[in-house]
């Protein structure tokens, strides 16, 4: 019914990921990063993203004249992968390489094109996403923010909520109104706006996450002045390009590999405290995230083939969230009854970390309930 | 032992069996539990385009094709609810000539070496059993008297009691052919088989949300209900990768070497779990109708139950593999997590 073909590493694969597991040996070894859960979102780093950059590791399967490295999806893949799983501070350019770059790069004018995605692959230009606002987070379509023509460009009006990372990010892609929904379908009359946070107008205030971190943010847009090439792709199209936008969105390692470094972290100490039940655990784990990743790199090769498999990406990232939310659970069941003092040291903390962010793996990029809706249409049921 | 065919070749040979089974009449492919003059008509066709022989090596007069080949014919035997034993047949027959005897035209059913108490699956319907001890694979024939089926079990399965029986071939085995690989393989078939199972399950159940009607509308209207059926397309999915992961690893190495072990057990996890949580979405979404003995579901489901359980559940497969990795210096999940697909 759905289709996950094999994507094969090649011999340059193999040597990329021994340089990353390098480098990030390298990293850990001078202080560079403590390994933290959910880095994607929580370990914010800018240094370590220019650093990453400098190498060539942003960016990566984009054209070599827009600062790319026109490498196979698969090599992006190997690299963020192994960030993910060392849980490497990636989350400042996070959503730009995986995401914001490669959607400039399919519908942005040349000039957008030209001179944002060299920024976004040496890691000096970090993004964040306005899709949800207070009255609109699964019913996308119920979005009020609005952009009027002007004679020099656009004038953008309204609020967008819950942007990760807009407090340090440069750009946003907005969602906005453009022209009024036709009668129930609100699905026309919508567009993209590549906004440059630094506009007078634009407000962004902070919103603390259930940990207590810094992490999303309202931003308030009051009659923002956009020149006319703030435009993303074409006016009224802005409803298909968010679907496309989110089989990127959602098909990544990140919806699946994330809790991992806090069992990672724990291993050894269960080792030492072995049993069936815990081998157990352990096994079932290892053999879901394996499936997990065979099924999402598949996606990779769809994506590299010109694809959008929206509905594949739904697939693994429904699974790939409740197998994080077990992946936790598992690790406290299995450290149940082992003494606190042989803990090693950042066990509890990366735990408690973990803990925090569970509610929203379910949540952030689609609910789990409008993703199994996601899969039931696609299935004829409606 | 090969590679495995190639692809559209295989993809051939599984439209001509699908077109087989899917023609054969439901008395032959499952209501009389795969005996009867039905059902041995249909093994006769099997045999005569080739099935049961698929992995059986050239020289031995068989289609030559890959052990991994042989999810091609779980998957479709079990869509098709086939009670008859031809996977493990086929199975039996290619590790036979993989040894270097030549397989009679017998239906085979195979004891797990791991537990010789265990219930032999099809035990009933065949009319021999391959072992594999002291480093021999032998043949032993199957005779009724030397059966005690299990009640209430599927497809003839039935635990054997070998101190009377025949040996009507025996072969030393390969170097790589221990207990361990044979265990796995025949995992690798209930694996298979399983996915195979849960597409027929999510199947059948599409079809009949859309259809009955309760409140005025089709069951498929309501949410929850579409929600059972995304989590039944989802495991299925996830069991069908697994399956294909394993399968890609035993084409490229057929000798089954460590990572390919690791690949074949993940998928029998993988299957396993994911057979419990189709088979109670399914019955779900069905109501009493799928309780009952003659509805089709229970061809799909109580098969799934079965196949959790033979050669090593996920539980048993959870351990061992957790068991290795625990066993090293330094353990760590993500070097095996990260192999090549
Ligand atoms: C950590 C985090 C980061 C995020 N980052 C961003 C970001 O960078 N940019 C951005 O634009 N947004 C972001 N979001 C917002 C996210 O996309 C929304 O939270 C999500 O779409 C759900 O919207 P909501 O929170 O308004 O919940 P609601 O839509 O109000 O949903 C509440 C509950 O009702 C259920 N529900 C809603 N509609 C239906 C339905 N039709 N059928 C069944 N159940 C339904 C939902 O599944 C959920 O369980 C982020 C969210 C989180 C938690």
């Amino acid at each position: 019914m759905f289709e996950f073909p094999r994507l094969q590493f090649d011999d340059q694969a193999d040597a990329l990921r021994g340089e990353v597991r390098a480098f990030l040996a390298q990293e850990r070894a001078e202080g560079g990063f403590e390994p933290r859960a959910d880095a994607w979102v929580s370990a914010v780093d800018p240094e370590f993203s220019r650093k990453l950059g400098e190498r060539g590791w942003l960016g990566m399967t984009w054209p070599k004249r827009y600062g790319g490295q026109a490498r196979p999806f698969a090599h992006r893949y190997v690299v963020t992968e192994e960030l993910l799983a060392a849980g490497a501070p990636v989350a400042a350019h996070w959503i730009a390489d995986r995401q914001t770059g490669s959607h400039i790069l399919k519908y942005g004018t040349e000039e957008q094109k030209s001179t944002i995605l060299p920024r976004i692959a040496a890691g000096e230009c970090f993004t964040a996403i306005g899709m949800s606002e207070p009255q609109a987070g699964s019913d996308l379509a119920a979005i009020t923010t609005s952009a009027r023509r002007t004679d020099t460009g656009w004038t953008l009006s309204g609020r967008k909520i819950w942007s990760t990372g807009a407090h340090f990010a440069h750009y946003m892609i907005v969602l906005a109104r453009t022209s009024p929904a036709e009668g129930r379908n609100r699905q026309v009359g919508l567009s993209q706006f590549l906004v440059d946070l630094s506009l007078p107008g634009v407000d962004i205030s902070g919103i603390r996450d259930l940990g207590g971190t810094p992490h999303f943010n309202e931003t308030l847009f009051t009659d923002v002045e956009l020149p006319a090439d703030a435009l993303l792709g074409t006016e009224g199209d802005g409803w298909a390009q968010c679907m496309s936008e989110l089989a990127l969105e959602r098909s990544g390692p990140e919806r699946f590999l994330t809790s991992l470094i806090v069992l990672e972290r724990a291993l050894g100490l269960i080792a030492r405290h072995r049993d069936d039940r815990r081998a157990g655990q352990i096994g079932s784990i290892l053999a879901n995230l394996r499936v997990l990743r065979r099924m999402s790199l598949g996606i990779a090769l769809r994506l590299e083939g010109g694809e959008a498999p929206a509905t594949e990406a739904a697939v693994v990232k429904e699974m790939g969230n409740r197998l994080e939310n077990a992946i936790i659970e598992q690790v406290r069941a299995m450290l149940a009854g082992i003494p606190r003092g042989e803990w090693p040291d950042g066990l509890a903390k990366l735990l408690r970390e973990a803990i925090l962010h569970l509610p929203s793996n379910t949540l952030r990029g689609g609910t789990t309930e409008i993703l199994r809706g996601i899969i039931a249409r696609q299935m004829g049921m409606r | 032992m090969g590679a495995g065919l190639d692809p559209d070749d295989l993809g051939m040979i599984a439209d001509a069996l699908d077109r087989v089974l899917g023609d054969a009449p439901l008395e032959a492919i499952d209501h009389a539990g795969g005996q009867g003059e039905a059902a041995d008509a249909l093994w006769a066709i099997l045999e005569e385009n080739g099935y049961p022989s698929l992995c059986v090596g050239e020289a031995h007069g068989g289609a030559d094709a890959g052990l991994c080949d042989i999810s091609m014919l779980a998957r479709l035997a079990a869509r098709h609810a086939l009670a008859l034993p031809l996977v493990d047949t086929a199975l039996a027959r290619g590790l036979l000539s993989a040894a270097g005897a030549e397989p009679p035209t017998r239906r085979i059913a195979l004891r797990d070496p791991t537990d010789p108490d265990l219930p032999v699956a099809h035990a009933v319907q065949c009319d021999a059993v391959l072992s594999l001890d002291n480093g021999r694979l032998r043949l032993l024939a199957m005779e009724a008297a030397s059966l005690h089926p299990e009640h209430g079990a599927e497809d003839g399965a039935a635990r054997f009691e070998d101190n009377v029986a025949a040996e009507i071939a025996g072969v030393a085995i390969p170097d790589w052919l221990t207990a361990r690989s044979f265990h796995a393989l025949a995992a690798f078939t209930r694996a298979a088989a399983m996915a195979g199972a849960m597409q027929g399950a999510l199947d059948l159940t599409l079809a009949y949300t859309s259809e009955r009607e309760q409140f005025g509308r089709p069951l498929s209207k309501f949410q929850a209900i579409q929600h059972h059926l995304a989590d039944i397309a989802c495991e299925t999915a996830a069991a069908s990768a697994a399956v294909e992961m394993a399968g890609d690893a035993l084409a490229a190495d057929p000798q089954i070497g460590a990572a390919t072990f690791d690949d074949i057990a993940i998928a029998k996890v993988r299957c396993g779990e994911a057979a419990g949580r189709v088979a109670a979405a399914a019955h779900q979404a069905h109501g009493a109708m799928g309780f009952t003995y003659e509805y089709k579901l229970g061809r799909f489901t109580r098969r799934l139950w079965q196949w959790q359980d033979e050669f090593g559940s996920a539980q048993q497969w959870s351990q061992v593999i957790g068991n290795a990795v625990l066993d090293a210096d330094d353990p760590a999940l993500w070097p095996i997590i990260s192999r090549p697909i």
